[in-house]
């Protein structure tokens, strides 16, 4: 089992998180920072309630952390949801920091996912509850260390998610590519959004934009919701909406796909756009610009810090008012130009190379350098 | 070419960040004018919206009663005339045979469930009018809840209590929070005595006048920001210009979320107007509308200890206002019983 790491000093700097899932951002942020703990010195394994099939190898059942409990332990609890591991680490003696990575108020599933938003209330007091133990709080962004701080965290630093942007650079996958580009031949825009499938994301805002899109500038306009769905009843309404609307063949709802398919999916963009009600740094986004696609984006929770001004930041979601931005973005080479450089130079502080020493900092004013 | 392609001439300013916000201007005056020109007009921009609550669970509709109603009374109707439309050649013909032969059944089993529907609709247009009648006496009688009042004489970083204040509170562990912090010239001085403090104020005025000098104010409503607080996250609470004109139900449900929030062994400290203060000419105009009236100091004392607080009070040289001092006890409480 590749979980277990080279035995090295003597303190150990292991993450517990609810469920080590490779395509989501938390998940993939945790395996990278098992990578920078090790090189730096310290061993670090990671513990799971749920293990995605694909990483059976790469962790362990939270459960059976006792067993490789040592003296010195430091814990890293990677915090985005609710999680029996929040009630299990609180109770440990392990030195504690809480990676904060925010997660969905209850108010967005209310009246559509009544056992989520359970689960977000439960988050919340989980949060709490940690605060009492944690000698640190990581936060990816000032909008979730803002939150860290109110729920009682007193030591706080912000240090960016890991995110290997590099994988988008991987051959696009050429099914996926060749399906995009037929489709381009007819003509029209693609706009793109990446973005699990639930209310506060907004996909239905997203398919209002690309209704009025269609019918003021391009009626061969198309959207792509790259994302898996955790909620059954907005993803109907949301099919609705699409069938509707007569957009059935102009709104493509992937689900989860791979990498390669992602990199196909940003390299056919014209555009991305996100009109998500709460982001606690939006990862989508930076690989948007990575891979030099313009951004267009609602400017809420911690959007409008992750883009900077490497994006259209605006203020609501009027579906004529996106649609003109989207227009604008799609049509004028000079701001397209901007945008893009204006990516380009924000990369270079999310790439790893910076942010890794910024957490391997973090994590040692809590553990001590390793020997 | 479009109308925006055109504008983008702009595009030679040499200041991204003017670029931007040119860009944006444009864009607010290209919707501005597709409105008023009708290409999109805000009926459609509705119809969109309700197309979309057309499909969404009742309870996503952002609560209203009214739009869920109408919701309701389109759907009550249950059409027994299905569609006959097919893509096969006989498909038409076999659905509409069926159709026929099955629709003396098919009508009456509708029309009996279309009757239901429409009586428990009814049902609810009345229990809606009565909510409505009873939302509007309620405004009426509602209470507005307290604002801050202060008075210069006794709120200021020189007057006699604030000394005593920090002294209660600079050593504890935890972070200490002063409401109303006005613009932080409280947080200030526990900061420079050691404190680990920071304020929260409900007029944001002052606390834009004061973040410029203090880093952690914060305009928020103290019962909004007490209930993100963690359990007992907080190692001291000082009130001031609060609790003075809060009414009954609103001073209980401050009390019950402080034992929330501040840890064991945790102090909190309330400095209060004096009735007679609060009558006195000095006191400002926000004395007069608040919905209650300040408490005797010995009032304080009784509901703390009550509470398993260990209290002690000072009355101002004046006879104007008092300091109550309350330690927390320091193993748990029980969680106190919330406000009903």
């Amino acid at each position: 089992m590749s979980a277990a790491g080279p035995q090295g000093p003597p303190v150990a700097v292991h993450q517990f998180i609810p469920t080590l899932n490779p395509r989501d951002a938390t998940g993939s942020h945790t395996l990278l920072l098992r990578e920078v703990l090790r090189d730096a010195g310290w061993r670090s394994d990671i513990f799971a309630e749920a293990i995605h099939d694909d990483l059976a190898s790469e962790a362990y059942k939270y459960w059976v952390y006792p067993e490789h409990a040592a003296e010195g332990d430091v814990a890293i609890y990677q915090f985005s949801t609710s999680s029996a591991v929040a009630g299990f680490v609180a109770e440990r003696t392990e030195r504690l920091i809480v990676d904060f990575h925010n997660f969905t108020g209850p108010e967005h599933f209310n009246g559509w996912e009544p056992r989520s938003e359970e689960r977000a209330l439960l988050a919340r007091h989980e949060l709490g509850l940690l605060a009492r133990r944690a000698e640190l709080g990581l936060a990816d962004s000032h909008f979730n260390e803002r939150d860290l701080r109110r729920a009682g965290y007193r030591r706080t630093t912000v240090v960016p998610v890991l995110v290997d942007y590099r994988r988008l650079g991987a051959p696009p996958d050429p099914r996926v590519a060749a399906e995009l580009a037929a489709a381009k031949t007819g003509g029209g825009i693609d706009l793109l959004f990446v973005g699990r499938i639930v209310p506060s994301k907004g996909q239905h805002e997203l398919v209002k934009v690309l209704w009025a899109y269609r019918r003021l500038y391009d009626p061969l306009a198309r959207l792509h919701l790259v994302g898996g769905s955790s909620s059954f009843a907005y993803l109907k309404a949301l099919r609705g909406l699409v069938a509707d609307l007569g957009l059935a063949d102009a709104v493509r709802i992937t689900g989860d796909v791979s990498d390669a398919a992602l990199a196909a999916h940003f390299a056919a963009a014209d555009a991305y756009i996100s009109l998500s009600a709460h982001e606690g740094f939006g990862v989508p986004l930076i690989e948007a610009m990575a891979a030099d696609v313009p951004v267009v984006t609602r400017g809420a929770g911690a959007v409008a810090e992750t883009v900077g001004d490497a994006a259209l930041v605006l203020a609501g979601t009027d579906p004529l008012y996106v649609a003109a931005a989207v227009r604008r973005v799609c049509t004028d080479a000079v701001l397209r130009q901007r945008l893009v450089a204006a990516g380009r130079q924000r990369l270079p502080q999310f790439a790893l190379d910076a942010v890794t020493p910024q957490l391997v900092a973090a994590v040692t004013s809590v553990a001590g350098a390793p020997a | 070419m479009s109308d925006i392609e055109t504008m983008t001439g702009s595009g030679s300013s040499p200041d991204p960040q003017a670029y931007v916000a040119q860009v944006m201007s444009e864009i607010e005056e290209e919707v501005r004018r597709r409105r008023t020109s009708g290409d999109l007009p805000p009926k459609l921009e509705r119809e969109l919206d309700e197309l979309f609550l057309a499909h969404s669970p009742v309870a996503g509709r952002g609560g209203d009663l009214t739009e869920a109603l109408r919701m309701v009374d389109a759907a009550t109707f249950v059409d027994p005339v299905v569609p006959v439309e097919s893509e096969r050649a006989a498909g038409t013909v076999v659905k509409k045979g069926m159709r026929t032969v099955l629709l003396w059944y098919v009508g009456w089993i509708t029309h009996q469930v279309s009757q239901f529907a429409s009586a428990v609709s009814r049902a609810l247009h009345i229990v809606e009018g009565r909510l409505k009648e009873l939302e509007r006496q309620v405004e009426v009688q509602r209470v507005p809840g307290a604002g801050i009042v202060e008075m210069p004489a006794v709120d200021r970083a020189e007057s006699w209590w604030v000394a005593p204040a920090i002294d209660a509170v600079k050593a504890v562990p935890g972070r200490i929070l002063h409401a109303a912090s006005g613009d932080g010239w409280l947080v200030r001085r526990i900061l420079d005595a050691g404190g680990d403090a920071y304020g929260v104020d409900p007029r944001s005025d002052l606390v834009e006048q004061g973040v410029l000098t203090v880093s952690d104010l914060r305009g928020e409503d103290l019962a909004d920001h007490l209930r993100a607080v963690a359990p007992a996250g907080l190692g001291a609470i000082v009130l001031s210009g609060v609790v003075d004109g809060m009414a009954g139900g609103e001073r209980t449900q401050l009390l019950h979320l402080v034992g929330l929030t501040l840890a064991p062994g945790g102090v909190l400290v309330v400095h209060s107007l004096t009735r007679a203060a609060w009558d006195g000419e000095e006191a400002p105009f926000e004395a007069d509308l608040a919905p209650g009236r300040p408490l005797r100091a010995t009032t304080w004392q009784r509901l703390l200890q009550q509470s398993g607080y260990r209290v002690t009070v000072a009355t101002g040289p004046g006879g104007s206002d008092y300091l109550v001092t309350a330690v927390r006890a320091t193993v748990p409480l029980p969680e106190p019983t919330p406000p009903r």
